[in-house]
């Protein structure tokens, strides 16, 4: 029997969940964040994510769907190959106010302040891809509900806009939609 | 009435304005059959429908495309604390055009309770049996042949033989069928004999009136009884473009425990007893993953065709309320499920098709409750007891012996962090006090509850017939009703119960 992962810093994650849940809940925490200094794609065209938030769901989403063989295996597309944020981006903008405000909100945490309860003195934007997962790690681990509940969703997000795509179909061995009926029926 | 049809609100310019005898709020289990009744009686009436018109031809088996189309909040519905998601149709034909055509009757044990403690009256087997016999023969219900059972569900056959559990095959309402293993995204093959398929066409051909697109936002009453509807036509983006304004002696509400109950709070029907939105179940349900040496390739054949039902009594109180079935997803489902992410995750999906899953729901006591939001979406309160909680440990470690037991090499429960074991002595070791809201994904698509049905107006919204208690001509026809939960599927129960109190719909609405 394996458990993995475990349950480090306790006091900072509480402290992380204190901070955090003041961050999503409050009404100004968008004030706070710091929007200066992020570029999306030249001609991406945004649905409803601000620059800021484009950025920082494309680094989390490279990392979320971030390949088991990197660099060996030129056959696995990248997050960005299939263009998760993209997706991403248009799917929320069909959501209802009150979870695309959440998202924003969880996006700024993630940015500015999940960095620094996991030892960072800088935007998660701007950390290396091995310290991103560590404070995404410590997200998913949290002692609170409401941020594990954000990484899930988050995540879930984040893996609609992976394996929609034909190209990750064949990582998995999975043969896609059966439309069309075969003699016989399909099995 | 004649000149019944089929309307996608989208289409429609201006106001719709209209004088009925009868309006149905819903047009999934529950509203198909009221209104298929009360068209067949010779009465004016229409359905509304907030979701599309879809037809076979829509169904493209892409997840990416069919959440948007056929679930509530594009599939994102959960709970207010975000602990469960709660999986529920949008669109004509209501859950019943995603589900996975599961029918079972509501046990008597169940029945038996609703009339002894819940004071419902004239719902006994005996009482129901009509109506079970006559909806079982209008959606062609049958059991699953063995040679039909794919190799999940063989899995779950296998691991209750080789453990001495009570199992057995389930019946499904499905004729034609192509076993593409699509079901939950929508049956493109028009295999599923369901309200979309099989009651709404009845009740248009008898004269009523189908809008999709159609949002009904309150109900218009005087404080005693029910004098119609009002609403909104919305476009193909969901934007409203024109107003609905019904006149009907009747008003049936058929939006689903979440949706009826959400809008009877926003319309201030009166509810002296504080009724109205309590009593909510979700049935909610963990999935367990078993990892084969052999292919199992789980999306394809027909899911959910045998069942465990070892840990399941219908008795109030009892210490054994988990129904076991299998349970599998495509591969955005999948991945949000699997424990982790990067490069493990990616790993574990490596082994999609070598997974068996096996889902533990609970039959559940937990009381919930059902609130309109200030943002138009309905609020879910529901805090699991202690009680449902162990149950649901319960359930998991039932599931991952089952697996171990028909041979799988490791199992995975996806918790957070994710615990592994490959043995039943290892099992037996774990300490389940791990297994709580938050730390282990749940998922429930059988709300029940909400508008409950009894004698005793302090203890329930409407009476044994259907109708409110305070405001005449309001009637629930969905799993609103259900005084508890049925631990098990509801469809056949809520399409029962819809044609056994129908014929009071009927005369009210000639009043």
């Amino acid at each position: 029997m394996t458990r993995e992962g475990g349950g480090r810093f306790p006091r900072r994650r509480l402290l992380k969940a204190a901070v955090a849940g003041a961050l999503l809940l409050g009404a100004g925490a968008a004030a706070v964040v710091r929007t200066r200094g992020y570029a999306v794609p030249a001609g991406r065209t945004l649905a409803w994510m601000s620059p800021w938030q484009f950025v920082v769901f494309q680094h989390a989403a490279r990392r979320i769907a971030a390949p088991d063989r990197p660099g060996a295996d030129a056959s696995i597309p990248s997050a960005d190959d299939v263009d998760v944020t993209g997706f991403a981006d248009g799917w929320i903008a069909r959501m209802p106010a009150a979870v695309r405000r959440d998202l924003g909100r969880f996006l700024a945490y993630l940015e500015h302040l999940a960095p620094v309860g996991s030892g960072y003195a800088s935007r998660f934007s701007r950390l290396a891809p091995a310290d991103q997962d560590r404070v995404l790690a410590g997200i998913e681990a949290s002692s609170s509900d409401q941020l594990r509940a954000g990484f899930e969703g988050l995540k879930s997000l984040v893996f609609m806009g992976y394996y929609r795509d034909a190209r990750t179909w064949a990582l998995i061995g999975y043969d896609g939609p059966r439309v069309g009926r075969p003699e016989g029926g399909w099995r | 009435m004649n000149g019944g049809a089929f309307q996608r609100g989208r289409d429609l310019r201006g106001d719709l304005t209209l004088d009925v005898d009868a309006v149905v709020v819903g047009t999934g289990a529950g509203g198909s059959v009221a209104l298929r009744e009360l068209a067949r009686a010779g009465l004016s009436a229409v359905a509304f429908e907030e979701g599309a018109l879809s037809r076979s031809g829509d169904f493209d088996q892409r997840e990416d495309h069919m959440l948007p189309r056929l679930f509530q909040e594009m599939g994102g519905r959960t709970t207010e604390d975000f602990a469960i998601r709660v999986l529920q149709g949008r669109g004509v034909g209501g859950s019943t055009v995603h589900n996975t055509n599961l029918c079972k009757r509501t046990p008597e044990p169940i029945l038996d309770l609703w009339a002894r403690k819940y004071g419902v009256a004239g719902a006994s087997a005996a009482d129901m049996a009509p109506a079970f016999e006559t909806i079982e023969r209008d959606l062609s219900v049958s059991l699953i042949a063995p040679d039909m059972r794919n190799a999940n569900n063989e899995v779950l056959r296998a691991g209750c033989e080789a453990l001495g559990w009570r199992g057995g095959p389930l019946a499904h309402n499905r004729v034609g069928c192509q076993q593409s293993g699509f079901c939950e995204l929508g049956c493109t093959y028009d295999a599923k004999q369901n309200a979309l398929k099989v009651l709404l066409p009845h009740a248009v051909a008898a004269g009523a009136s189908v809008y999709s697109d159609a949002l009904v936002t309150r109900i218009v009453h005087d404080g005693a009884r029910v004098t119609g509807v009002r609403g909104v036509l919305l476009d193909a983006f969901g934007v409203p473009q024109g107003s609905i304004e019904v006149r009907a002696r009747v008003v049936v509400l058929a939006a689903s425990a979440v949706g009826s109950a959400a809008l009877a709070r926003a319309s201030d029907v009166p509810d002296p007893h504080a009724q109205l939105g309590r009593g909510l179940r979700l049935h909610p349900g963990a999935a367990v993953a078993g990892r084969f040496d052999r292919a199992i390739t789980g999306w394809q054949g027909i899911p959910q065709s045998y069942e465990c039902t070892e840990h399941l009594s219908y008795e109030e109180g009892s210490d054994r309320r988990v129904w076991i079935i299998p349970v599998f997803a495509h591969p955005i489902g999948t991945a949000a499920s699997l424990p982790g992410f990067g490069a493990s995750h990616m790993s574990a999906m490596r082994a999609y098709a070598n997974l068996a899953v096996l889902t533990a729901l609970v039959h559940d006591e937990t009381s919930g409750e059902v609130l309109p939001g200030d943002d138009g979406r309905p609020v879910l309160r529901y805090a699991m007891t202690e009680a449902d909680r162990a149950q649901l440990a319960r359930g998991i470690a039932a599931c991952a012996r089952l697996l171990l037991a028909a041979g799988a090499r490791e199992v995975t429960i996806p918790a957070i962090p994710p615990v592994r074991v490959t043995t039943s002595r290892e099992l037996d070791a774990l300490d389940l006090s791990f297994v709580r809201p938050h730390c282990v994904p749940l998922t429930a698509v059988h709300p029940m509850g909400t508008l409950r049905m009894g004698e005793d107006p302090t203890r329930s919204a409407v009476r044994s017939t259907g109708e409110h208690h305070h405001l005449r001509g309001l009637f629930v026809s969905d799993g609103s009703l259900f005084p508890t939960s049925l631990g098990g599927p509801p469809q056949i129960s809520i399409y029962a119960f819809a044609l056994h109190l129908s014929p009071h719909v009927i005369e009210r609405a000639r009043q």
